[in-house]
């Protein structure tokens, strides 16, 4: 139960960020079981060595059955004067970042994200505590709600 | 600034023959340079390092053999003194513009500007080796992440003092006559009347620091080492960990050195803070540079009552001299009674709100330890936030210094219907956090925050 407020709007990142967690799983998933077997075979017996490559492919398909909430879980929300971002499954968060205390914007695409059109927008305030990002956007989305956000901050900014 | 060699020609290509060579200002403005004995106290450590290195040689090993090495630290000194030399030959400093500029380099020049509006305190600082010699060094503080070049070592005590006071008063005054040459603002008389506000007593402090971890460290690491020294009679055990205890002992040390003697007095320009009992340190903490102000009660002081206030400022605070110094807050009151914690409170901030809505019952569950100090109070300007567990931690955080604000809610706090709220102020170190709330309170909270945050702001830029 976030705080649900019938006043705010939120918007959710592109639904290919489901695609793109997954394919992250299994790009780490797949070499970490192959290694793990291989030093367990190595070390023990050959079906030890099977027994944790499984092992850890199991792991990875688990966190795949937890994804799509985690994936669902993220959503952000434009105000008139602060931008919201809720996310977690376990523990869930939700910031609140005025415009005016926004220093400065990154759009950021590792390959997985890029390959798919994808990006990551954080926003970073004076404080470091406070790290707001919203990944899975669109590349247009994100720049467009980059500049967006930038024009905002501009025109509300205030001293520390 | 008499005693501060000016006289030395400027390199052609700089901006400087165009200025009047009369009256204080323009003194100001001509380059200038540090004083001559800066290098030696620059490489001052050094120095002592070595007298430590000849000595430990003189006493361990009279039969002569370490006798490369002590060269070789001789020769790292001299190295050192000279390039201390050069880079005080090639160091030059101004004021113009509302900037201060400082020159250095001779391979590489480094020309750096710090516009003093941007100024968030200037310090004057005074190592043990500069003290004797009646040196200072002043340090800029910036609001950004570098601040090892806002530095000034070495100036006279005297020289170092009116500077800042100077500096401070072009800081203040307003943008439009700071960009004149020649009008920086009225300037601050070394006898302005400053109205003290507190003075730690050294026998508190040093009560209080025994009483506290780090003492409480160190007297565990004596205990030890003395069990062990007498039960085997043998002193070598303990060799190898003897620069830890070393270590231990050294923060106590360290912490006595540094809050030794702390007086904080209101002046015009801020609160002034002076410390130190070796290395003595000034500061002015101008007006509206708090970000958060924090009480902090220890288990044991609690019983005589005593406690600590620090405040958070915008910037950072690395010195290489003091490590540990700069991880903590800046201690306002190392340790006082609650009534002198309570007036300087009232001194920093306007009406502060006492913590005085408890968390609700079924908090117990999530935070047994700290249940009883869970708390929180709110108006237009300042959110107040008590937590901790056998310390109690309570924060003030002006509304109008908020950069965001967070809103958390954990497995466990779910299942009893709980939430927290944060309030991030610049810097990393403190956190307002309004911890373990009813829900739907937390949800009115995140909700109401951000709007009274603003208001704050908007007064904040009004006046």
């Amino acid at each position: 139960m976030t705080v649900e407020d019938p006043g705010i709007r939120w918007q959710r990142p592109s639904h290919l960020l489901l695609r793109a967690r997954r394919i992250q799983t299994v790009l780490v998933t797949a070499p970490v079981a192959l290694v793990g077997g291989l030093i367990a075979g190595t070390a023990g017996s050959a079906p030890a060595g099977l027994g944790v490559g499984l092992g850890l492919v199991v792991v990875g398909l688990l966190w795949e059955r937890f994804l799509a909430r985690r994936v669902a879980a993220w959503g952000y929300a434009e105000r008139n004067d602060d931008l919201m971002v809720k996310r977690g499954v376990l523990i869930r968060r939700q910031s609140v970042i005025p415009y005016g205390r926004m220093q400065f914007i990154d759009v950021t695409a590792g390959p997985v994200e890029r390959s798919l059109g994808l990006a990551t927008l954080r926003m970073h305030t004076a404080a470091a505590a406070s790290d707001a990002r919203i990944p899975g956007l669109d590349k247009a989305d994100a720049a467009k709600l980059r500049d967006q956000l930038a024009a905002l901050g501009e025109a509300q900014a205030a001293g520390l | 600034m008499n005693g501060l060699p000016s006289s030395s020609p400027p390199p052609s290509g700089l901006p400087s023959s165009g200025l009047p060579p009369s009256g204080p200002p323009a003194e100001m403005a001509s380059w200038h340079r540090l004083h001559p004995l800066s290098p030696l106290v620059r490489t001052g450590r050094h120095l002592v390092g070595l007298g430590i290195v000849l000595l430990i040689l003189l006493f361990a090993n009279h039969s002569s053999g370490g006798g490369g090495n002590l060269i070789g630290d001789i020769v790292v000194v001299a190295v050192a003194l000279v390039a201390g030399v050069i880079s005080w030959l090639v160091t030059r400093w101004q004021v113009a513009d509302g900037v201060l500029r400082i020159d250095t380099g001779l391979i590489r020049r480094d020309s750096r500007r710090f516009p003093l509006s941007q100024v968030q305190a200037i310090d004057v600082v005074q190592t043990g080796l500069a003290r004797v010699l009646g040196l200072a060094e002043l340090r800029l503080r910036m609001a950004g992440a570098d601040s090892s070049g806002g530095r000034l070592a070495c100036l006279r005590l005297a020289d170092a003092e009116r500077l800042r006071a100077q500096l401070l008063s072009m800081a203040h005054a307003p943008a439009a006559t700071v960009g004149a040459v020649g009008s920086p603002g009225p300037p601050i008389q070394a006898g302005e009347p400053e109205r003290p506000l507190f003075r730690v007593r050294p026998e508190r402090l040093a009560g209080a620091i025994i009483l506290s971890r780090t003492g409480a460290y160190a007297a565990a690491v004596i205990i030890v080492v003395a069990l062990v020294v007498g039960l085997t009679g043998k002193p070598g055990v303990i060799a190898p960990f003897l620069a830890f205890a070393i270590g231990v002992v050294l923060s106590v040390w360290r912490q006595f050195n540094t809050e030794f003697g702390t007086v904080v007095a209101a002046a015009p320009d801020g609160l002034r803070l002076r410390s130190g009992l070796v290395q003595t340190t000034a500061e002015t903490i101008r007006p509206g540079r708090v970000q958060a102000v924090r009480i902090v009660e220890p288990l044991i002081w609690r019983a005589f009552g005593w406690c600590r206030l620090e405040v958070d400022i915008a910037g950072p605070r690395q010195r290489r001299e003091n490590r540990s110094e700069g991880q903590r807050l800046r201690a306002l009151i190392p340790v006082g009674s609650r009534a002198e914690a309570e007036q300087m409170l009232g001194e920093l901030l306007n009406v502060p709100p006492r913590p005085s809505r408890r968390a609700p019952g079924r908090a117990r569950w999530k935070a047994p330890l700290s249940y009883h100090f869970l708390a929180w109070a709110g108006d237009d300007q300042y959110v107040a936030a008590a937590r901790g567990r056998v310390c109690r931690k309570t924060t003030w955080i002006p509304l109008e210094k908020v950069q965001s604000i967070r809103w958390v809610q954990g497995p466990l706090q779910r299942r009893l219907g709980l939430a927290s709220v944060r309030l991030d102020v610049a810097g990393r170190r403190v956190t307002g956090s309004i911890q373990d709330r009813d829900a739907a309170e937390a949800g009115d909270i995140l909700a109401r925050l951000p709007d009274q945050a603003r208001a704050a702001r908007a007064r904040g830029l009004v006046r």
